[in-house]
């Protein structure tokens, strides 16, 4: 009359193992589910009741309770259907005890006995452990990537039920080796013109630097942040499998391979929430955006409309990597190492070609728009490229710039010096070290303490270009010596907002 | 009510007249027409309705709501209040016709019925040129007015400018900078007490300090936008020369250059490359038959003042550019560039590119902002 069932509930992006006992006796018949069900948990009575009748098995008046252990932890989600429907028809000798040994259950019931697909299958299966993971078949992709060929599907709880009496075999596993489907990144060489632009991208793609792109509406920022994708090498297999858990923790669809391979690319819109962007959420702690962006890009359109609060939320994560959310009950480290892209205009008008004397607002209202970004944030990007709309001659040319093929050649030749020389990207580079892995020649020291000397670069700035410099060496093909030309490439890279005419006459 | 009569004695007509500047609804037709046909004293016992009107000014009183208006007014505003913080102030009231009041307004067509002055009315008798602009000025035109106003304070020819942002402070930075016999004269549009634009507080204090400030609204009176357009015509009237140095297609300045033309005033402008949206109306003007402004000698000439004697120029102190760098500079010369725009029209790569413009910048020919370089300083010859 008792049966217990391995199942798993996803917390953040890491699953959460849960046994399912059921208890089936006689007496008042009733249906209890304690152990901190949330509100979608305590639903599946129903569900599970309604599955049950429909696929023809049998629920006769008893008392049934449910224990989801451990029960001191809140359990979040509609994936622990199934689980509980098998629990109850062992419990009831409708399916034997001994067949669910080993076995695994994950998949939301419909009324009618169908299985349900549900979000967070991959982080679930991981956390289930050594078991056979018994899925709906649309989530077979994301099991896949954890469990390899040992999963199990099936499309409704008669056939997960018949497979276990031994009355019918597993049903067949979809074909086996996927396909991407993706449609590949848009492509570089749709960009015209912006030669400063592109070599923006490209230093950024192959030294993992934040880019931060300032120019004026139509001038194309949104059309080079889409690119970067395209650049980055394919995820490396870890990071593949962390951003695979991520997507499927959130329930964003997977790519036909299964596995997140390309870089991802987010660009969530400037009204987003906090708990969007940083992820959260009460019970289950949804990744945010930034989460998702994992092992690829975040776009930030109009950085200047995002509500301050949001953007400061990013700094941490900027840092460290993950993010570390913390509620009343329970806290979760979700990992978020991105590539920063952001764009704004330098003024709120927008209007004019951005150059200076060229746009309708008063230098209060510039002032004020600058200063919304201004701060910390604005120093952890170390590209801040300028960006202007494309000359007509650009716009009309019938030949297309260099293609993402040939210029992911180069970044990825770039980004493979960097880890060879000490096993990170050039953004990463700690300050200790940058003397020894990028050794300035006398001029391009000349001219950075000459920058240092009008106040012109912080200390954080100065290492900041030294790592870009260290980045435009390698891409350029240089040794191991930092040129002068590639420091002075480096501080063209960081375009000064104008703060104010007195300071840019002076 | 009752010691009227005692303070009245004590006071000077100009307090009633600055009374009645700051009364609501009190244009500065109906000051006119007021100071006009009444003594100052006079007005206001017509405006408490103790001696009748005439003319025009019963015209006023009888339209709806007014006569009620400045008879709360007066209790708002006694004048020995408004006298003594006048006074407290430095400030000398100057209602028309009073002896001295700025000759060059008296046969204004539209004189101002009564000033505020703080400073050296003197200067007034000096040689004056008005230099006004656009306040989102370029660089370059920041650096024109600036150096406009350096040559002109040095040859101790005082400068008339609204102390706006943009142009006319720079223009007043140069005068002050010359440390010449020249002196800035600002006219403002706000009572003298109401500092705008507040980052002016120290132009401000060093026009009324050493040089001459003048407002047509009485202290107190904040920043409206309909008494700039107003200030301008004194901007106008008090000048002998008028330059102006950026102006966009409308704008300020070029309502000063009308009310210039009016007074037959000379304008002059500053020419600006075409396209350039900050010397649209210079070069418009310049169409319409404006002098030419290429430096400050322009200026002294027009004035008719021996302009040998103001030429000392500075030696430029900057590191002549070489090679590259001046076609560079040449290229930006004419406006504004990025890299990317500096790259393509001299076909160098854009490491070239960014080091030639690297070594302008650190010598001080150029400076950037948002990506854009642009020639600062005087030009290179």
């Amino acid at each position: 009359m008792l049966a217990a069932v391995r199942s798993a509930t996803v917390f953040g992006v890491e699953g959460r193992p849960v046994t399912v006992e059921v208890h089936v006796s006689t007496g008042l018949p009733a249906f209890q589910i304690v152990g901190l069900p949330d509100e979608a948990c305590r639903e599946s009575r129903d569900r599970v009741r309604a599955a049950v009748l429909s696929s023809a098995l049998a629920w006769p008046s008893c008392r049934v309770t449910v224990n989801l252990a451990p029960s001191n932890q809140r359990k979040g989600g509609s994936g622990l259907d199934l689980a509980i429907a098998i629990g109850f028809l062992a419990a009831h000798g409708q399916v034997p005890v001994s067949q669910i040994e080993g076995l695994g259950f994950v998949g939301e019931l419909g009324l009618d006995g169908s299985l349900r697909q549900v979000a967070g299958v991959a982080p679930m299966v991981a956390a289930m452990g050594d078991v056979r993971p018994v899925v709906p078949i649309n989530n077979y992709r994301e099991a896949w990537c954890v469990s390899g060929e040992g999963v199990r599907v099936a499309r409704t709880l008669r056939e997960v039920v018949d497979a276990l009496n031994a009355e019918a075999p597993w049903p067949v596993l979809p074909d086996g080796e996927f396909v991407d489907d993706e449609p590949p990144p848009p492509d570089l060489a749709d960009v015209r013109g912006q030669a400063m632009a592109r070599l923006g991208l490209e230093v950024a793609a192959a030294g993992g630097h934040h880019m931060l792109l300032v120019g004026p509406p139509g001038s194309g920022k949104t059309m080079l942040a889409q690119r970067m994708s395209g650049l980055l090498p394919m995820l490396a297999p870890e990071v593949s499998l962390e951003a695979t858990m991520v997507h499927s923790a959130a329930g964003v669809r997977l790519p036909a391979g299964g596995m997140v391979r390309r870089a991802p690319f987010r660009a969530p819109h400037h009204s987003s929430s906090m708990v969007a962007l940083v992820g959260g959420g009460s019970t289950s702690l949804r990744p945010g955006e930034i989460s998702l962006a994992h092992g690829g890009v975040l776009f930030l359109d109009e950085l200047g409309e995002f509500a301050p609060s949001v953007l400061d939320g990013l700094r941490q994560p900027l840092e460290e990597g993950v993010i570390r959310i913390a509620r009343a009950r329970a806290s979760a480290a979700l990992p978020a190492k991105f590539l920063l892209i952001a764009a704004t205009n330098p003024c709120p008008c927008g209007g004019g070609t951005g150059a200076p004397g060229d746009c309708q607002c008063d230098e209060a209202a510039r002032l004020r728009y600058v200063r919304r970004l201004s701060g910390p944030l604005l120093d952890r990007f170390d590209l801040r490229v300028g960006v202007t709309r494309p000359c007509v001659d650009d716009l009309l040319a019938t030949g297309g710039g260099e293609p993402t093929a040939i210029v992911a050649v180069r970044v990825n030749e770039a980004r493979q010096r960097a880890l060879q020389r000490i096993g990170m990207v050039n953004a990463n580079i700690p300050a200790a070290h940058l003397d020894a892995l990028a050794p300035l020649d006398q001029e391009a020291r000349q001219s950075l303490r000459d920058q240092l000397e009008r106040d012109r670069l912080t200390g954080r700035g100065y290492h900041r270009i030294r790592r870009v410099a260290r980045t435009i060496t390698d891409l350029l093909g240089g040794g191991d010596l930092v040129l002068d030309e590639h420091v002075q490439l480096a501080l063209s890279m960081r375009v000064r907002l104008s703060v104010s005419s007195r300071e840019r006459a002076a | 009510m009752t010691d009227r009569p005692v303070a009245a004695s004590a006071l000077p007509p100009e307090a009633y007249v600055a009374s009645l500047a700051g009364f609501r609804n009190m244009s500065l037709h109906r000051l006119g027409a007021l100071l006009r046909h009444h003594s100052p004293e006079d007005a206001w016992q017509v405006v408490l309705g103790e001696l009748p009107a005439t003319g025009l000014v019963a015209k006023v009183l009888a339209e709806t709501g007014v006569r009620a208006m400045w008879r709360r007014c007066t209790h708002e505003r006694p004048p020995a209040d408004i006298w003594a913080h006048c006074l407290e102030l430095g400030l000398v009231v100057l209602p028309y016709g009073h002896e001295r009041y700025p000759a060059g307004l008296l046969d204004d067509p539209f004189p101002p019925p009564v000033l505020f002055v703080r400073g050296d009315l003197g200067l007034l008798a000096g040689r004056r040129v008005g230099i006004v602009g656009t306040r989102n000025a370029t660089a370059a035109g920041r650096e024109a007015a600036r150096s406009l106003g350096l040559g002109l304070g040095a040859a101790g020819v005082h400068v008339v400018s609204g102390l706006a942002r943009g142009i006319d402070g720079y223009a007043h930075r140069g005068v002050l900078a010359a440390q010449g016999e020249g002196r800035p004269i600002g006219v403002v549009a706000s009572g003298l007490d109401v500092i705008y634009p507040r980052e002016h507080r120290d132009l401000w204090e060093a026009a009324g300090n050493c040089g001459l400030l003048l407002s047509e609204a009485p202290p107190g009176v904040p920043p409206e936008p309909h008494r700039f357009p107003l200030r301008n015509r004194i901007v106008a009237a008090l000048s002998e020369v008028l330059v102006v140095v950026e102006s966009r297609e409308r704008g300020g300045s070029l309502i000063t250059a009308a009310q210039a033309v009016e007074r037959d005033v000379t304008v002059m402008a500053v020419p600006g490359s075409i396209g350039k949206r900050a010397s649209l109306g210079t070069n418009s003007l310049l169409c319409d038959g404006a002098a030419p402004v290429t430096g400050v000698d322009d200026v002294l000439t027009a004035l008719s003042l021996q302009h040998s004697r103001s030429a000392v120029v500075a030696a430029d102190l900057r590191a002549r550019p070489r090679g590259e760098d001046i076609v560079v500079y040449r290229e930006l010369s004419h406006e504004p560039r990025t890299i990317d725009g500096v790259a393509l029209a001299l076909g160098l790569s854009l490491v070239e590119a960014a080091m030639s413009l690297a070594r302008l910048e650190s010598a001080g020919w150029i400076a950037a902002a948002d990506g854009w370089f642009e020639c600062v300083g005087s030009p290179l010859r």
